[in-house]
């Protein structure tokens, strides 16, 4: 297991975990990011991450992106 | 049927929901706030039948009580029940849509499905099973394309159709715990409920979502009793309740679509993510903002076409001014007025106080709408979202969002617009932080105090202009770390999260309509208040009392048995001033007003009473600080002179001279000073109105001004205080006051902050 900011851009990861507080949780969750469901990194730009999640596109912070393990 | 029906609009952000409104109510519409929130509210009659009134709730991807937007939608859905929702759902990105859909159904109202993009999904050469979709999630599904038009009468027709007998009921199931659980807390809970809303309710409770536990005003035996069944479930399933059911509504979908959804070509770079490697590029990313915000800048507020520039805005804005403005309706009316006899006083009125006022804004209206045209255009086509994430690492520092940068370019041309385009930050720490800081950027208004100062005191030297927007940058960040650092805007820090649309073309009618919905409402505001302002300036200097009779000041001064030669000494002691140089405008309410409060002023170097005056004149409308100095210092265009340039330079010796005289000889630092504190204090009245709309709240209105006048006067006394020690004539007391001031100024902003540690994993 490792944070989203560490995975490989283009490669196809699958999420573990999504940590953080409940707010934050359920927020990410409700986008999209559940155990399970798979993520793709597209770009980064300074630490900040822009993933596709389902069939969206996803601008996330280094903050958040540390939370979700894949 | 004589009730009448009412459908909501609801699906998630970007799937296309403005666009279909626009295209189900045409322009009955109506524009307005959620109750007690600045979350804008729209309502409007289908086009396919008058009586039914549609209502666009904020565009969302869940019913959890964790966003404004969300609550919002959801208080309405429950408490409102309206007769149906129609739910807009993005072909091209059916899981996420559908998760909304699901929590939609469970509420008992009837769900009708907009099937929006399906065009771009045949064109992928995926392919979608609608009927066998409908059956599976219980609800009628309308094939549309939102942006065509295609397939949208027929939604509103079954959207009608379902609100007259309709019903739909929740297919999908949880696992085998957590149904065991909600069927316990149905039991105990919610069987005096309508049939049809107890499965949302026992799921919320399951959710254990404060908002629903505390309305449903439960016994502790109760909440202790269904707390066992959570527990219960939360420990077989190894995870909390509420993710338990988002991780299996998404399951559940994810099955659902297995045999319905076929997607032929996988794992492609689409056009849009193509773009996106270039524009959000790291090394491009910054060069290419810089060049597109220029862009907009130098089109909408830059230098005019007629000047060789390419700006199309200010070249209308010109015109405007010179010719709608100055000479139609400031001229015309008052020939007019004339003509027909009118008396002095009532010409003046209209036309030197509310035409004038009037001409004023209606100048910025072009710079305006060509600057909300291309700001909507950056929104529609996808940019807007692309430039928040791009600038949010560098805001993020200041105590600011990424998306405050578009308010404070917007504050560039007028501070109302700018507080109100700070609407679009969820945060409301941000939210707020945005608001009380972006009017310290020079607007338009402003602009003619700094060509006035420069021109008088500089000798025209553009650093004077140039210093102005650096003193305005400096202070929002300067300010943004201070507060950042105060218990007031401490709290919860917001991580950036937000989805990126797909970039597209524009669509014209939703640019064209967003551009003038922001124009008017810019026109209304500015409008209203610069019209009654106006009034009030054109009475508080026109009226007086001279030696115990109250009239027009004027006409007073022309009665030599009111104004006596002992008189006009008691007032030349007054003002300190020469008898030969008394005016009748010494007399006026203004001045009297005016004269004590220059006392706030001393400090700061220009405690006088003209540009104290002119300060809080303009805190009514900026423009009236060089129209004010204009007037005082006996500019007069009644007879037939030409009228006062914008930046005054008819009077720039006068002032020049005076600032001089009154400064013991440090006239360039007492302007400079003057200047920085209007240009740093309490916006006009109108964008005050604007930051009490946004703040929603009387206490963060007067901190926001409160803060602005502080922050202004602060620094403008420690410009000039130490400033002295360069030019000579130390203030010893003075002086020691300004360095303890920077002193804590620069404490406040270099020590620790503590936020990061709350930011950890629980």
């Amino acid at each position: 297991m490792m944070p989203l900011i560490l995975a490989d851009p283009g490669e196809e990861a699958v999420i573990k975990k999504v940590g953080g507080s409940p707010e934050m949780k359920k927020h990410l969750e409700d986008m999209g990011f559940t155990a399970g469901g798979t993520v793709t990194v597209m770009n980064t730009i300074g630490g900040n991450l822009i993933v596709k999640i389902k069939e969206s596109r996803v601008a996330i912070s280094k903050e958040m992106a540390s939370k979700i393990m894949v | 049927m004589d009730k009448q029906l009412r459908i909501a609009l609801a699906g998630n952000p970007n799937s296309g929901k403005t666009t279909l409104f626009n295209k189900l109510t045409g322009s009955n519409q109506f524009v307005g706030n959620w109750p007690g929130v600045t979350v804008e509210k729209k309502e409007g009659r289908l086009i396919v039948d008058k009586e039914v009134i549609l209502t666009d709730l904020p565009g969302i991807y869940s019913l959890s009580p964790y966003t404004l937007e969300e609550v919002v939608a959801r208080n309405y859905l429950i408490e409102e029940k309206p007769d149906a929702i129609l739910n807009i759902v993005d072909a091209t990105n059916l899981e996420r849509n559908l998760y909304l859909t699901t929590q939609l159904t469970e509420l008992g109202i009837p769900v009708v499905i907009a099937l929006n993009m399906m065009d771009l999904v045949r064109r992928a050469g995926d392919s979608i099973n609608v009927k066998e979709l409908s059956r599976q999630l219980g609800c009628k599904i309308v094939e549309i394309s939102a942006l065509k038009g295609e397939g949208v009468a027929d939604a509103a027709k079954a959207a009608i159709e379902a609100a007259k007998n309709g019903k739909t009921i929740p297919q999908h199931s949880f696992s085998g715990p957590v149904e065991h659980a909600l069927a316990h807390i149905e039991e105990v809970t919610v069987h005096n409920l309508p049939e049809e809303r107890q499965r949302w309710y026992a799921i919320k409770l399951f959710e254990r979502d404060e908002k629903v536990v505390e309305s449903m005003k439960l016994s502790d035996e109760v909440k202790a009793h269904i707390e066992q069944d959570i527990v219960a479930a939360e420990k077989e399933l190894d995870d909390d309740a509420e993710s338990i059911i988002t991780n299996e509504r998404y399951v559940y979908i994810g099955n659902m679509l297995k045999g319905i959804y076929k997607k032929k070509g996988k794992g492609q770079l689409s056009t849009s993510d193509k773009i996106d490697k270039i524009v959000t590029n790291r090394i491009l990313a910054l060069p290419i903002f810089i060049v597109v915000m220029f862009l907009v800048y130098a089109l909408s507020m830059g230098t005019s076409i007629a000047d060789g520039g390419i700006s199309i805005g200010t070249f209308l804005t010109d015109w405007t001014n010179d010719v709608l403005g100055g000479a139609w309706l400031q001229d015309g009316s008052r020939a007019i007025l004339e003509s027909w006899g009118a008396a002095p006083w009532l010409v003046g009125l209209i036309s030197d106080g509310i035409l004038a006022g009037v001409g004023a804004v209606l100048g910025f209206v072009p710079q305006m709408l060509v600057l909300f045209l291309m700001l909507c255009l950056l929104e529609d086509c996808g940019y807007m979202a692309r430039i928040a994430f791009i600038m949010d690492r560098i805001f993020r520092r200041f105590g600011l969002s990424g998306k405050s940068f578009i308010p404070m370019l917007v504050a560039t041309g007028c501070g109302i617009p700018g507080v109100m385009a700070s609407r679009t930050i969820e945060n409301e720490r941000d939210r707020r932080m945005t608001i009380t800081t972006t009017t310290f950027m020079p607007c338009g208004a402003k602009m003619p105090i700094i060509g006035l100062i420069a021109g008088a005191l500089f000798g025209g030297s553009t650093w004077v202009a140039t210093s102005a927007y650096f003193i305005g940058v400096a202070a929002i960040i300067i300010s943004g770390v201070m507060l950042k650092k105060t218990k007031r805007f401490a709290g919860d820090p917001a991580p950036f999260v937000m989805e990126l649309p797909a970039y597209h073309l524009p669509a014209w009618g939703n640019v064209l309509r967003g551009t003038w919905e922001r124009g008017w409402s810019f026109i209304k505001r500015a409008g209203t208040v610069i019209v009654i302002s106006s009034i009030v300036i054109w009475f508080l200097t026109s009226f007086g009392s001279v030696n115990g009779k109250f009239g027009m000041v004027d006409d007073l001064y022309e009665d030599e048995t009111v104004v006596t030669d002992e008189y006009v000494a008691v007032v030349a002691d007054r003002m300190g001033v020469p008898e030969d140089e008394v005016e009748p405008m010494d007399d006026s309410i203004l001045a009297r007003v005016a004269q004590p409060v220059s006392v706030v002023f001393k400090p700061l170097g220009f405690g006088d009473w003209k540009p104290t005056a002119a300060t809080v004149t303009g805190l009514v409308a900026k423009e009236e600080v060089v129209a004010n100095f204009g007037i005082m210092y006996a500019y007069d265009d009644a007879d037939g002179e030409e009228e006062l340039e914008e930046n005054g330079d008819q009077i720039w010796d006068r002032v020049a001279e005076d600032f001089n005289a009154f400064s013991g000889g440090h006239g360039k630092l007492a302007a400079f000073a003057f200047m920085i504190f209007n240009l740093l204090c309490a916006p006009c009245f109108a964008a005050m109105g604007a930051i009490k709309r946004e703040m929603n709240s009387a206490k963060w209105t007067w901190f926001a001004i409160g803060y602005q006048c502080g922050f202004a006067w602060v620094i403008a006394f420690i410009v000039w205080q130490l400033g002295r020690v360069f030019a000579g004539g130390v203030n010893v007391v003075g002086l020691i006051l300004a360095l303890a001031m920077l002193a804590a100024l620069l404490w406040q902003l270099f020590k620790p902050y503590k936020e990061a540690q709350k930011l950890t994993v629980k």
